[in-house]
């Protein structure tokens, strides 16, 4: 049995990492209308609480007061798992990300990670593949052509984009030799041009734009696609279904975002201070990953959507290619020079 | 208490393997795969090869199941009627089928056996023991993949390979024109 210091960590940093998860795909929601505005030379949000700031508030009260539809001729079990399927593994491959080094509390030394297990690299993929389910059930279960389409392109595309992804974090762990973040993050540290954001230019690009495939963002969220498909693969959805889809895509993002933050921008590192206190690491974890939700935003305001066949020609023509070549590049480099 | 998840985990996988092939609904048979293949993973993770679970996670859940899915979904089999129906092949795909799986069954067969000749210090590499207990690390099972097991590991990637090519022919018949069977390219000119 564990001592009981640990249980009380253990207790701690999930309350911590999930509260802040949550909080923060809450306010993703604030900060996509408020960036959304002010990109739009609009005012946004502004009537609850200080300049708007209650509103994602007032949005989960709104959702939980909505009534439930079911559509007639939907699949009752799956139409409601669903929804599930769609935010369990973005909230679960969280568990892994070093948020910082070490820090003790209760004459406890950790490093603030759920678990920081041996193959957390691994891991992070392996769950997060895991929720295209939630795109694909929801979509097939509506008993709506919207809704299908949507959800075929959803599984087309996550697949897709699914292995650039990977190939690319590949990369990076070839260059670490490891497939444990905090190993990776370790890797990264002292100085700034020892991030792997200089080493691997080529698999940071194509990190980034994976993952906006990955989540279904702009410009590649062809699972929605308002102007063809209505809301795509939730069109049928209402209230809290409908708000924990969108749960499930936000927190995705800053999963994602965390992610880019540790394989590419040195994680919880602070530049040329590898001894720095977990409460300075911390903030430089949270600032590297804001600048990637906010890219998140400002790239879903400002570029149009593409077509879905240039989506997937794209991935399979461009990406999987140059992702290949990049991780065979890295090889050949690490194992001869 | 690890003995008692396994008991409740290999349960489950036996249920839900009943159910891969009980349900009316081709996509709760997909989703119960999916179950068994879950709690494969965590008798994995019991058994301590966190790397295999993940792996099983990554390939089988996270892709194969995807795309068993989408299939099903883009056919929309909606009840087991449907199965009824033969794929349109001739004898002559059947047996080009039959004789190219049979060769790679034969290299696979040769090349297992290869391996235990190569392994020549007694102990079967086939099935039961493990050298010893580090295999999980990461890097011991990239060592043994390409040394000891590097014919069959090239045996199954061929596999894989005439699986590819096989899908592209499928693919590719659609963009034939006019009559059936038209795109195959063995009948180029034999019919019509």
């Amino acid at each position: 049995m564990p001592e009981l210091p640990e249980v009380l960590a253990w207790l701690l940093k999930a309350a911590l990492i999930y509260g802040g998860l949550l909080g923060t795909a809450a306010g993703m929601t604030l900060a996509e209308r408020k960036v959304s505005a002010w990109i739009q030379w609009r005012i946004g949000p502004n009537r609850v609480g200080p300049w708007g700031l209650l509103q994602p508030i007032a949005d989960g009260i709104k959702f939980i007061f909505k009534e439930e539809v079911v559509p007639q001729g939907a699949n009752p079990v799956l139409f409601r798992l669903a929804p599930m399927f769609s935010a369990v593994p973005a909230m679960l491959a969280v568990a892994v990300i070093p948020f910082a080094g070490d820090l003790s509390f209760f004459g406890h030394s950790t490093t603030l990670a759920i678990a920081d297990i041996e193959i957390s690299a691994l891991y992070v993929v392996a769950i997060g593949g895991l929720g295209v389910y939630g795109v694909i059930l929801g979509g097939w279960s509506s008993n709506s052509k919207y809704s299908l389409l949507g959800g075929l392109r959803a599984s087309a595309q996550m697949v897709s984009y699914e292995l650039s992804l990977i190939l690319c974090i590949l990369a990076v762990v070839v260059m670490a030799g490891s497939l444990n973040l905090s190993t990776i993050v370790a890797d990264q540290a002292g100085h700034v041009f020892r991030w792997n954001l200089w080493s691997q230019p080529l698999a940071f690009v194509l990190f980034v734009i994976a993952t906006f495939a990955e989540t279904n963002r702009h410009p590649f969220d062809f699972a929605e696609c308002e102007p063809e498909l209505v809301g795509g693969f939730h069109t049928e959805y209402s209230s809290m279904k409908f708000a924990l889809f969108f749960l499930g895509e936000y927190c995705a993002m800053v999963v994602m975002a965390c992610l880019t933050t540790t394989f590419f921008l040195g994680g919880f590192e602070v530049p040329s201070w590898p001894e720095a206190p977990w409460w300075i690491q911390l903030p430089a974890f949270l600032a590297k990953a804001g600048i990637f939700l906010f890219l998140f935003l400002w790239v879903r305001w400002t570029l149009p959507r593409f077509r879905f066949d240039q989506l997937m020609s794209i991935g399979w023509k461009v990406m999987l290619p140059l992702a290949l070549a990049n991780l065979f590049a890295t090889g050949a480099v690490i194992s001869f020079f | 208490m690890a003995e008692l998840l396994f008991y409740v985990l290999a349960a489950g996988t036996v249920a839900a393997g009943v159910g891969v092939i009980a349900c009316r609904n081709p996509l709760f048979s997909v989703l119960s795969l999916l179950g068994a293949f879950f709690c494969l993973a965590t008798i994995y993770l019991l058994a301590g090869f966190p790397f295999l679970a993940a792996t099983q996670l990554l390939v089988y859940a996270g892709a194969i199941m995807v795309l068993f899915l989408f299939v099903i979904m883009l056919l929309n089999l909606g009840d087991e009627e449907q199965y009824a129906e033969r794929p349109p092949f001739g004898k002559r795909g059947l047996a080009i089928a039959g004789a190219s799986a049979g060769v790679l069954l034969l290299i696979a067969v040769f090349s297992v056996g290869f391996g235990s000749v190569s392994a020549s210090d007694g102990d079967s590499p086939a099935v039961t023991s493990f050298p010893d207990e580090s295999i999980d690390d990461v890097q011991s099972i990239a060592e043994l993949l390409f040394s000891r097991y590097m014919l069959p590991f090239e045996a199954s990637s061929l596999l894989l390979l005439a699986t590819m090519i096989a899908v592209i022919l499928l693919a590719k018949r659609q963009r034939g024109s006019g009559a059936e069977g038209a795109g195959w390219p063995w009948k180029k000119g034999v019919e019509q």
